[in-house]
């Protein structure tokens, strides 16, 4: 296995900080190793310090970036996943944007989980609402679960889920919102009916702009596969499509301050957030 | 809807009070990609005060082809307001090769901030083509020209001005520039770089830091059995902030003379007892991976086998996996079996 030096471990972190946003702790020297060898061997490469050179100045569609992102990255998806930006969500941002709209004599509260995948977040998020605030059932809310995949979508609007979706939903949340079906879970209606499945390519343009008036953005750990260019349009986008103290959420280890200076950068208790003043 | 009536649309659009549609009226300018929406936009960015819009008006003469954009993107490096100096950089790094014969003038005629604005944008790109402005970089009166300059060409590894960058070491260079110089040459530099960072920093052990991580990163490069002794010396008498460096360098130096008959490259008590040391005591995780790793060059001793062996079952994962590589690249027998009494393979799965 070729070696991997603690400054080059340093200068490929940062590469990777900034073009996928994700931040490797000193002790993943090793994972990281594993997994650049493997991209080496691929490329035919022997000398590490020529894999992070094309990877910094030789990779211009950002091809090779793509193929090691897949290598150290997971893709999974299960519902309360990264649970302490999601109790910042529950515990501050969530009753601040509602008492501010009570305040103004508003009843509309708008949540887009951009790239959904199966929908275990969307109805995350239709969960933590309900629980939060149980009188959102007089309001006029909705969870906009965006997915470009329409298998995808598919399971969305079916909202079964097998145990591995669930593990680490809280047993009496559980109890609450989801009713056991044989071997899976299915969301309560009440709980579904706040979520509405579409379709939306997080790269056209002209459909991006039709998402309006959110009060929340989700896109977590769908970005990290996108080109720089693209990353930055669709943040870009975020901003445009979010009301004003709207709060956008990306992956708790990806920066949305990275990509755009557009959002203020709140701390609540311990927790960062991304606000658009 | 015709070209010209989009442009009236798009015109009309980026005049409005909402901050949104003056976004996507830039977007949409720099995808109709004309003359008349470069010079719109240009005209609005000097008036505009939301950092959002002005962005989106930055990444649409981004997508320009036409050279207005170019040149209208220069001037931006005189402006008070750095949100714009930066946006333009970005769009002319963007812009690539078409914005450097704009650059060359600008680094011809322009002020030591316009200059290094220039550069800036040049980060990143090979070279060719900008040999010019890089000849007259280097030779700047400036030292945050040169040194952008210097560091620009060592991230492309530009081999071409090795000898450049070799010469700029001189006794009078900023501390800065000569610092820069080092790390450029630890991606372009061969042996000869070497001998001519010796003449101007003799003295390792004798280097501020800021000059002994990047002379280390040279040796670590280019360096053979002749420095390894040097080298080893300085993990007893520096600071932990420059371990890693000196690990780097003695692991480099040893993998790269593997198989040499070099008296040098013997790991005498002290060193090997500083790397046991290290490995015993608090430290940063990788540094006392490095050094268990390189205690595997020693590992022929059977009180350093049996140290490793040792450190198989240590707490922290990166010992154990330095360990294991280290005695895995030595030549001791029966390691396969030492390892698999302690189910070493089935518990560790980066352990091959």
């Amino acid at each position: 296995m070729a070696d991997l030096s603690i400054e080059q471990f340093q200068k490929l972190n940062q590469q990777i900080y900034l073009k996928l946003g994700l931040h490797f702790d000193e002790k993943k020297i090793y994972f990281m190793k594993s997994r650049v060898a493997k991209r080496m061997a691929a490329l035919g490469l022997t000398e590490t310090q020529d894999y992070i050179f094309r990877l910094s100045y030789a990779d211009p569609q950002g091809a090779e970036m793509q193929e090691l992102a897949n290598l150290i990255t997971t893709n999974e998806t299960y519902m309360f996943r990264e649970y302490e930006q999601l109790q910042a969500f529950a515990n501050y941002c969530l009753p601040e944007v509602l008492s501010a709209k009570q305040a103004r004599g508003e009843k509309v509260l708008r949540i887009w989980s951009a790239g959904c995948s199966s929908g275990e977040e969307p109805y995350t998020l239709a969960m933590i609402v309900q629980e939060v605030f149980p009188q959102v059932q007089n309001w006029d809310c909705e969870i906009v679960a965006t997915d470009i995949d329409e298998n995808m979508l598919k399971r969305v609007a079916a909202a079964r889920y097998g145990e591995r979706s669930v593990h680490d939903v809280p047993e009496e949340i559980r109890g609450k919102y989801l009713t056991r079906s044989g071997l899976e879970y299915v969301v309560r209606p009440r709980t579904a009916a706040l979520v509405k499945p579409m379709h939306l390519n997080l790269h056209d343009r002209m459909a991006m702009r039709l998402m309006r008036a959110f009060d929340f953005i989700f896109c977590r750990n769908v970005l990290i596969y996108f080109d720089d260019l693209s990353r930055k349009a669709v943040v870009d986008q975020f901003y445009n499509s979010l009301n004003r103290g709207g709060f956008v959420f990306l992956g708790h280890s990806e920066s949305v301050g990275r990509v755009t200076p557009a959002f203020r950068l709140k701390r609540l208790e311990g927790h960062l957030v991304y606000v658009k003043d | 809807m015709s070209g010209a009536s989009q442009l009236t649309e798009y015109l009309a659009r980026l005049a409005s009070a909402d901050e949104a549609e003056r976004s996507y009226a830039a977007e949409d300018l720099g995808y109709l990609n004309t003359s008349e929406g470069t010079l719109a936009l240009l005209d609005r960015l000097r008036r505009e005060d939301s950092p959002v819009v002005r962005d989106a008006i930055l990444q649409a003469l981004s997508r320009i082809d036409g050279d207005e954009a170019i040149a209208g993107t220069i001037p931006l490096f005189e402006s008070e307001d750095p949100q714009l100096r930066n946006l333009a950089v970005s769009v002319l790094r963007l812009k690539g090769g078409r914005s450097i014969p704009f650059l060359k003038k600008a680094m011809l005629e322009g002020d030591h901030d316009t200059r290094k604005l220039a550069l800036d944008a040049l980060s990143g790109m090979p070279a060719m083509g900008a040999e010019e402005i890089y000849a007259a970089a280097l030779a700047d009166e400036d030292p945050n020209v040169r040194i952008t300059a210097v560091e620009n060409l060592g991230k492309v590894r530009a081999l071409e001005f090795r000898e450049e960058i070799e010469g700029l070491l001189k006794d009078d260079a900023h501390p800065m520039l000569t610092a820069a110089c080092l790390e450029a040459l630890a991606e372009i530099g061969d042996k000869h770089s070497l001998v001519v960072i010796a003449q101007r920093l003799p003295q390792l052990a004798d280097l501020p830091d800021f000059f002994l991580n990047p002379c280390l990163k040279v040796i670590a490069a280019f360096g053979s059995a002749g420095e390894f002794p040097e080298v080893a010396a300085l993990l007893a008498k520096r600071a932990q902030a420059v371990w890693p460096a000196i690990l780097n360098a003695l692991l480099a130096i040893q993998q790269r003379c593997l198989g040499e008959d070099a008296a040098s490259l013997e790991m005498d008590e002290p060193l090997l007892a500083d790397l046991r040391n290290l490995i015993e005591t608090h430290n940063p995780a990788p540094c006392r991976y490095q050094a268990a790793r390189l205690l595997g060059f020693a590992a022929e001793r059977d009180e350093i086998a049996a140290f490793l062996v040792g450190c198989l079952t240590h707490p922290e994962r990166l010992v154990r996996l330095g360990a294991a590589e280290a005695l895995q690249s030595s030549a001791r027998p029966k390691l396969d079996s030492v390892l698999g009494d302690l189910e070493l393979k089935k518990h560790e799965g980066d352990i091959r």
